[in-house]
């Protein structure tokens, strides 16, 4: 019923792009249908909570009231510059929170420069995107090159092991994580055997599995995200490839060890962006709202609460309709007091200081091993 | 040998119809949703079963689900446009599919779902090659239902309509056939067919999700044409050579090639054989 209810607003949301002269609108783009609407469905609702609870504490400025209007896109980075081009033509979107995959983020970004318009996203962890230098783009998670190398130095020096394989779904966030990853053990000194790739939606890998085993890697590293992975972890233990497997936060979700079954996911090793919300006093309230509101929390709705609040306190500061203003207020944020810890931005528009934590999964549950400051 | 088994309906309904029929991946996905709700009932209901009571019991129900899905598609979605244009059909089973896929998704969630394991987990080893149970009762049930296949259509009275339809539906209409029955039997064969690969296909990965009919269907597709659209045995060899060339093309080549070899062979097949392997079968155009 839930879900029929989130398209149902998907639809009103579409259909009142025009706003009232009062109404401000935050766009926010994300996968809600397709093979990843799952996290894409927590991101919206995450974002959704922010603006309800801002309208709560009365108007941002004036008369004015929030909107969020969610478009799809799909996974797909096409439908994500679609998405972008129609936010940037709305005059009364001021700026997004979105998207979700790296390679959407990375297609839309360019719409958003253009269009003068702040993008924030809450999710995409590529390190190139950054890097293009556009001055409207804007994330409140740690990147690969964080979260890669840390991941790497765990494996190298925690737990010892010096010959790995590495696997990636060839994803644009598949792809860079497993690259980081495997620069800096390389780096370190260790053996990288084999680095293969693998594709979205596959179902068998057991002759990728036994060229793996052939070779003897201690551990193996999966750049993607957990559908895939729960699979690998299951056909590997059938063909009697007992080494752990590690990911990056796209695997961390309690699904994988559903899916792969605990008996087979013991022992795997996930780093995610900054600590569990659960664990972080700041986050109490936000849990405990969304958990009622809601159910389960997605892995990604505590960032997009950040983000989306990040949007609306430079809203309130810039004090007008304006996305430049607001543009250059989203710039100037500085120790914002977001859930997930205090938030400040690099020139290039990435978050600083967020911590990555690395988990193992113990008795069916992630377990939280350590915090990994930068 | 999955792909075999929704491989033949693609090719049955071809060939009765000349429709390629877009939404049979579809078909096959919901057949595994339907054997792991049959699961999960059957667990909550009557703990635990031999798992071969387990097993008829989902396949029985998710054929007879699936089947009558597929007779409900043909009746609402392709009995309205027969005589009109085949593209239009076309282009109408592409609706259905996606109409299926968001509809599962709306039902079901759009997450993964965990298949249960209800077939032990147990290993046979034969001069050096390892392999499982649930990869022989994939073995027996898709050759067994392949013979049965292939009896219904050469032996039966049904089969002979159906041979008789797909060669000239108008005569086989004046010799006092029902082209609208056969044309639903083929769909419900069809379709049942399907639902034991999707059953199949979830036992075996221990997943399912609502997308997971598109690539199976595109890949079913693939070996149809490779074997010969509209022809039956042409999409067993078909699909069994198609999983064999993806197998040894990711096991020796490379994994990320996987699917570029599938459809590699599927455009080879088209340039220089387009009516596949075994010719296709189609009297008609005679």
């Amino acid at each position: 019923m839930r879900r029929v209810g989130i398209l149902f607003l998907l639809f009103l949301s579409t259909n009142s792009a025009f706003a009232k002269e009062n109404e401000i609108l935050i766009g926010l783009v994300a996968p809600l249908t397709g093979d990843q609407a799952y996290v894409g469905t927590g991101v919206l609702q995450g974002a959704q909570m922010a603006v309800e609870d801002a309208n709560i504490k009365g108007p941002v400025f004036g008369q004015t009231k929030l909107k969020l209007v969610s478009l799809d896109d799909q996974h797909n980075p096409t439908q994500a510059v679609l998405a972008a081009n129609k936010l940037v033509a709305n005059p009364d979107v001021v700026a997004v929170v979105g998207h979700f995959n790296s390679s959407c983020t990375k297609a839309a970004s360019s719409i958003y420069h253009e269009g003068r318009m702040a993008q924030v996203t809450p999710a995409s962890t590529n390190p190139e995107i950054s890097r293009q230098g556009y001055d409207t783009f804007f994330r409140v998670c740690p990147t690969d090159d964080v979260q890669g190398p840390t991941a790497a130095n765990f494996v190298w020096w925690k737990l010892g092991v010096k010959k790995i394989a590495i696997l990636d779904d060839q994803t644009t966030y598949g792809k860079g994580l497993s690259g980081e990853f495997h620069k800096k053990f390389e780096k370190l000194g260790g053996t990288v055997l084999r680095h293969d790739g693998i594709t979205q939606g596959e179902k068998d890998f057991t002759p990728l599995l036994a060229k793996i085993k052939s070779v003897n890697p201690e551990l193996i590293f999966y750049g993607g995200v957990y559908p895939e992975l729960s699979l690998l972890i299951k056909q590997s233990r059938k063909a009697g490839l007992n080494v752990p497997w590690m990911g990056g936060d796209g695997i961390f979700d309690v699904s994988l060890i559903q899916l792969a079954g605990p008996e087979f996911s013991e022992g795997t090793y996930a780093t995610m962006l900054g600590v569990d919300p659960h664990a972080l006093p700041a986050a109490r309230d936000f849990v405990t709202h969304y958990e009622a509101r809601y159910g389960e929390m997605g892995s990604f709705s505590a960032y997009a609460y950040d983000a989306t609040n990040v949007i609306i306190e430079a809203i309130r500061r810039a004090g007008k309709k304006d996305r430049e203003t607001i543009l250059a207020e989203v710039r100037k944020t500085k120790d914002f007091p977001g859930i997930l810890g205090a938030l400040n931005f690099d020139e290039k528009g990435d978050a600083v200081g967020k911590s990555v934590g690395i988990f193992v999964v113990e008795k069916g549950k992630f377990k939280f091993l350590e915090e990994v400051k930068p | 040998m999955v792909y075999a088994l929704v491989a033949l309906g693609y090719t049955m309904v071809y060939g009765v119809l000349g429709l390629i029929n877009f939404a049979h991946g579809e078909v096959f996905m919901v057949g595994a949703y339907l054997a792991l709700s049959v699961i999960w009932l059957l667990s909550t209901w009557f703990g635990a079963l031999p798992f071969g009571v387990t097993l008829i019991a989902v396949f029985v129900f998710s054929m007879i689900g699936s089947a009558l899905l597929g007779a409900t598609i043909e009746k609402v979605a392709y009995k309205p446009l027969r005589g009109s244009p085949k593209l239009t059909a076309l282009i109408t089973s592409i609706g259905v599919s996606f109409f299926l896929q968001n509809a599962v998704m709306l039902i079901c969630g759009s997450k993964e779902q965990s298949v249960p394991e209800i077939i032990p987990n147990l290993q046979f080893h034969l001069g050096g090659v390892t392999f499982s149970l649930i990869q022989v009762v994939i073995f027996g049930v898709s050759i067994e239902l392949m013979c049965f296949l292939t009896w219904f259509v050469k032996s039966t009275k049904t089969g002979m309509a159906m041979r008789a339809t797909a060669e000239n539906p108008e005569a086989a209409n004046l010799m006092g056939i029902s082209v609208d029955r056969v044309i639903r039997t083929t769909f419900v064969l069809g379709s049942a067919l399907a639902a034991v690969a999707g059953a199949l296909f979830s036992m075996n990965y221990g997943s399912v999700n609502f997308h997971d009919g598109y690539l199976a269907g595109l890949k079913a597709f693939t070996a149809a044409v490779f074997g010969g659209i509209g022809s039956i045995p042409g999409a067993m060899i078909g699909g069994l050579l198609l999983g064999i060339f993806e197998g040894l093309g990711a096991g020796y080549l490379s994994s990320e090639w996987k699917d570029v070899f599938a459809f590699a062979l599927l455009v080879m097949v088209l340039i220089f054989r387009p009516s596949g392997l075994l010719g296709e079968n189609i009297p008609e155009k005679v």
